[in-house]
């Protein structure tokens, strides 16, 4: 590996790294703007100028490679006036518009120019006219008048999604980015391109003007939306309670992982989340006699929910557990069916839509923890039925009592008269899970859930790669984290007492569970960790 | 009067025939040279210091070493015939009176730098120098000096005329090979430099059309001859274009050391109608510009240079007393304004608001720190874009007001 | 811009059999992008999105790629234009020598604005940076072929040569 100085600092980076990343191990940044670690070089923004060795000239370090002596200096007076200058021609034509740009707040040239910029604007001529809130497709709206034209965002269709809608037309200060007339931005992908914008070109219209970004924290996760895992920051607005109709997860950004999504995130991920501050929520538990639902407090359903469980025997009980639920909420899960002996237990229930897939990210199986659920082992116990046997022996009434959990059978890809004969068939109908379904509306007993950004948890990829999310916001009403919910009722069965912590489950999942053998919940920190090869 | 060279048909009405081109010598020595060792042709212009004649100036035969040995894939030879750089007009004369000469000339340098496959890259306003120069390539093949085992070497080498379709851009060598492949005219980042990762990503030379006309005659009459022709650095003979206030605008092809003087004076007649002399703009608009008690000066690369402009594509253009610098500034920022690209932001952005300052100035409406503005914008831009376009604009940019400070001041109203 | 109705964007078959020559002629194909769109200039008389999304379509392009290359270049017109094309150079020598007197005579006499075509549907009339002409200053392009030391006489004689 070459060895190399920047600012006097000595560094090894492997053959091949460049001199912003190499910089960057060191603590040192060297502001850029086109650069970006997953997109091809395009040395356009000329702003990340080094001195090297005695080359008289700047260099730009986005494009230089470390070599073995190599002298980097990052902070020298002509490494300073150069920034200074670069900042000034980013600005000539850019539109002094912070106030009303959805950007400001984490707008690269509104923190460059206070850090290298600072300097006596001077231009006094008319800027350059172009478009301004231009949708682009669904998510992305373009201002082409704040473009600094670093071609990340055209790099990205052009390399990531490998569909090219966007490119650079026209030359000199009349170049804009644009799409083919008539066409649009609607790649699966499309609103990576909101994310690596370094300025406020192109913005979100789902987000946009919802929230200033400064009132917006941040809670690294999971995405929810099918098997792949990505890793998430979830943005939310607990300061300013009354802006965006009061919803508080306020957008999803991707967050890197080297080894499931790297910088990027599809569409139906980010905005997927929609439910999570949906007047659908279910708020408290309730009990319905006939067409009455009381609400009730989990005092008060917990023990006549756990009565239920043990006044059928085992064999009349089916529980359709869900792999859009955590690792620890299948593992109390499974605890307590392996307690009451119940065999017809499973999490399989085929979705009526059937998923789409590509070779970037999305995954057909648009569940977060399929692998968490077959690894800790919710399918049929010896002689139990399987999802679908469960509901064709409710409608024989050979299963009486049915715990459904999150799963809107109504959707699942089974005939749907079928399914509501099976649920009217029903002596017992119990129901847990975050938002109203057409499970919801017939349960005797409805257990309201957190939704994942409520709570803390983990769950396992399609490769089996354990992640942890983490807590943002507080659950809705009197809504639980489906652990807590299933271990309240353990307890009220005998099962022993309710873990304190998710944590805890997870410790007691890995004494217990081979494939999660050796894995601490600590130790998975940001990025996760794989189970054991099977 | 000096031996001429490249254009010593150029009077004759059939010059671009090859019967006539075969008659006064052409294509006579090329058995001969493809039977020599390609190393030896190589070392041989090294030895000529024959320069690049597009306008960088920089020595042929050391680019042409920078070809890495024994190159597994294709190398590609791309003839830059993009001419563009205003006050230029020599490569035109090229295609159109001595096609064969350039052919003979690609066929010589391809077989040196181990090419089998050369393009033409020719500016898409040249109509009639492009069907000239293609029917000259029609009429080598049907001779057997182009195609397969050429002249029974054993050599084969392919030529593909291009045209290019309006971009001053395309002339610089990395513009041209991202229009060549087919793509907009963004220069490409340096390194990899296009020897050693050029056009479709192969190890490319790109040389201008009179550099390359140079290559058979030093090959044929011997390094020593052809810099003996010019300075200590530079080597040769070269077409200087000569336009503007002069009594016999053309090219002239003379040896390098001629002086600016004797190229105005001497050779093109002087200025018509006893007009004074102002200012002389000596390697195309990107050089900077000289005024008149500046042209006792050689006009080699190292001899514009040390008088601090540029031989650049050798566009002589004369100005005379009447010419009003800022207007001619106004004109040339103009032009750059309309050129960039668009790639990088420090051309892009600035070459536009200098013309619109520049413009504003020439309106009557400057304002006085208008002046300073330019000159501090194009020098803190000049050495930080991606290729040597914005430092051709800077050339102009900061010596019309450099040296004709007063002119400009006085239509900056009080 | 629409093509106008009639005109078909679609390639002869002798057409399509020189596209492919043009690709082959070189070691990737989309190399052979500016001369396809010159032919599809020539074909079609301009540049439509239409002729472009058709192009694309021959190299596997995206549109956006190939309308990056049509805004980029000056000689690809995306409007339909004169029968005849007339380019005043403006640049440094030309200027110095007349061309503005040359354009604004031009324009009279054709009483259309630069970018501007007759109503005749005759000639474009533009202005353009440096032809690499400039011992013929001032000087124009005339289609294909170059005009140079241009005098108001001069140029009425061109113009009344013109078809």
């Amino acid at each position: 590996m070459p060895k190399l100085t920047i600012d006097g600092k000595e560094i090894e980076a492997p053959a091949g790294t460049n001199l912003i990343e190499a910089a960057r191990r060191l603590g040192i940044e060297i502001p850029h703007y086109c650069y970006h670690p997953g997109l091809s070089i395009a040395g356009q923004c000329r702003l990340c100028m080094v001195e090297i060795g005695n080359n008289p000239r700047p260099q730009i370090a986005c494009n230089i490679q470390v070599a073995e002596g190599m002298v980097v200096r990052t902070e020298t007076a002509k490494v300073l006036a150069t920034r200074q200058s670069i900042m000034e021609f980013h600005l000539i034509n850019h539109p002094l518009d912070c106030p009303v740009c959805d950007q400001a707040g984490e707008c690269w040239l509104q923190i460059y120019y206070m850090k290298h910029g600072l300097y006596e604007p001077r231009m006094m001529d008319e800027k350059v006219h172009k478009p301004k809130a231009v949708p682009l497709g669904p998510h992305v709206i373009l201002d082409a008048e704040r473009c600094i034209l670093c071609s990340r965002c055209v790099r990205f269709c052009d390399e990531i999604t490998g569909t090219g809608e966007l490119g650079i037309f026209q030359r000199g200060d009349h170049s804009e980015i644009g799409l083919f007339p008539g066409r649009e931005l609607s790649n699966p992908y499309s609103a990576n391109v909101i994310d690596i914008c370094p300025v406020g070109a192109l913005t979100d219209r789902d987000f946009r003007f919802a929230v200033r970004v400064w009132y917006l924290e941040t809670a690294k996760s999971i995405c929810p939306g099918c098997s792949r895992g990505c890793n998430i920051e979830v943005h939310y607005n607990l300061r300013r309670p009354h802006h965006n109709q009061g919803r508080r997860v306020a957008r999803l950004k991707p967050r890197y992982n080297r080894e499931v999504n790297r910088w990027w995130i599809c569409d139906a991920g980010r905005y997927g989340y929609k439910f999570v501050d949906d007047p659908s929520r279910l708020l408290l538990p309730a009990r319905r006699a006939d067409t009455q639902a009381d609400e009730v407090v989990w005092e008060e359903i917990i023990p006549l929910v756990a009565a239920r469980l043990s006044a059928y025997r085992p064999e009349e009980i089916g529980v359709l557990a869900s792999p859009q639920m955590a690792n620890e909420d299948l593992f109390l899960l499974r605890r307590l069916v392996d307690h009451l002996g119940i065999p017809n237990v499973d999490f399989r229930v085929p979705s009526r839509a059937s998923g789409d897939e590509d070779r970037i990210l999305i995954k057909a199986d648009k569940n977060p923890n399929t692998r968490g659920a077959e690894l800790i082992g919710l399918g049929p116990r010896p002689g139990g039925l399987d999802a679908r046997g469960v509901l064709r022996a409710a409608r024989e009434r050979r299963i009486k009592c049915l715990w459904v959990l999150h799963h809107d059978l109504l959707l699942s890809a089974w005939p749907e008269e079928e399914t509501r004969e099976a649920l009217r068939a029903l002596d017992c109908l119990i129901f847990q899970g975050s938002n109203a379904n057409g499970v919801s509306p017939s349960a005797h007993y409805v257990l309201p859930s957190a939704t994942w950004v409520e709570r803390e948890g983990t769950f396992a990829n399609f490769e089996g790669r354990v992640q942890r999310f983490w807590k943002a916001v507080e659950p809705v009403g009197a809504a639980l984290p489906d652990w807590e919910i299933i271990g309240r009722i353990g307890e009220a069965l005998g099962m022993g007492p309710l873990p304190a912590t998710a944590e805890a489950i997870f410790k007691a999942l890995a004494a217990e569970v081979i494939a999660f053998r050796g894995l601490s919940y600590r130790e998975l920190r940001d990025a996760g960790k794989p189970v054991a090869s099977s | 009067m000096a031996e001429l060279i490249l254009t010593r048909n150029f009077h004759r009405p059939d010059s671009h025939a090859l019967r006539l081109y075969q008659e006064t010598g052409g294509y006579e020595g090329l058995q001969r040279v493809l039977a020599l060792p390609p190393v030896t042709i190589i070392e041989t212009v090294k030895k000529s210091n024959l320069r690049g004649l597009g306008g960088a100036g920089f020595p042929t035969g050391v680019k042409w070493g920078f070809i890495p040995k024994g190159h597994p894939g294709p190398v590609y030879l791309v003839i830059n015939a993009d001419e563009g750089e205003p006050g230029t007009f020599k490569d035109r004369y090229l295609l159109e009176r001595d096609p064969h000469a350039l052919i003979e000339g690609m066929i010589v340098s391809a077989y040196a730098i181990g090419s089998h496959l050369a393009f033409v890259y020719i500016r898409g306003e040249y109509v009639q120098p492009w069907r000239r120069f293609a029917r000259a390539v029609e009429e080598a093949y049907a001779a057997g000096f182009l195609g397969r085992n050429i002249l029974g070497s054993g050599f084969d080498l392919d030529v593909v005329v291009h045209r290019g379709a309006g971009a001053y851009i395309c002339g610089e060598e990395t513009g041209l090979i991202s229009s060549l492949e087919g793509k907009k005219g963004w220069p490409k980042l340096k390194p990899p430099f296009p020897a050693i990762r050029g056009a479709f990503d192969a190890p490319t030379i790109v040389n201008n059309v009179e550099t390359i006309c140079h290559v058979p005659h030093i090959v044929q009459r011997g390094a020593e001859w052809f810099a003996a022709l010019g300075t200590a650095t530079q080597g040769g003979t070269r077409m200087y274009s000569v336009s503007g206030h002069i009594r016999q605008p053309g090219v002239y092809e003379l040896p390098v050391s001629v002086t600016l003087r004797a190229l105005i004076y001497e050779h093109a007649g002087g200025l018509p109608d006893g007009r004074r002399l102002k200012a002389v703009v000596p390697g195309g608009s990107s050089a900077p510009i000289l005024r008149a008690d500046e042209i006792e000066v050689a006009m080699d690369v190292d001899g514009l240079k040390n008088a601090g402009t540029m031989a650049g594509s050798a566009g002589v253009i004369v100005m005379d007393e009447t010419v009003s610098i800022p207007e001619a500034l106004m004109v040339v920022a103009r032009f750059y304004a309309h050129e960039s690209c668009g790639q990088c932001t420090p051309c892009r952005e600035s070459t536009g608001w200098i013309f619109k300052m520049a413009q504003r100035i020439v309106e009557g409406k400057g304002r006085k720190e208008d002046l300073d503005t330019i000159l501090d914008v194009a020098r803190r831009g000049a050495g930080t874009t991606i290729c040597a376009f914005y430092d051709g604009a800077v050339g102009p940019y900061i010596s019309y007001i450099e040296k004709f400070r007063d002119e400009f001041e006085a239509l900056i109203p009080k | 811009m629409r093509a106008p109705a009639g005109v078909k964007v679609q390639f002869t078959g002798g057409q399509l059999q020189e596209v492919r020559r043009l690709q082959a002629l070189y070691p990737d194909k989309r190399a052979a992008l500016l001369p396809v769109l010159q032919l599809a200039q020539a074909a079609f008389g301009y540049i439509s999105l239409e002729a472009e999304e058709y192009v694309a379509g021959l190299f596997d392009l995206s549109p956006a790629h190939v309308h990056e290359v049509v805004t980029f270049y000056t000689l690809f017109f995306r409007e339909p234009k004169g029968r005849h094309v007339v380019s005043v150079c403006h640049n440094l020598t030309c200027h110095l020598l007349g061309a503005r007197r040359v354009l604004a005579y031009l324009k009279e006499r054709l009483g259309v604005e630069v970018g501007g075509t007759t109503p005749d549907g005759k000639v474009t009339l533009l202005s353009v940076e440096c032809l690499c002409a400039c011992e013929m200053a001032p000087m124009m392009q005339v289609d294909d072929r170059y005009e140079g030391h241009l005098t108001p006489e001069l140029v009425d004689r061109i113009l009344e040569g013109l078809g």
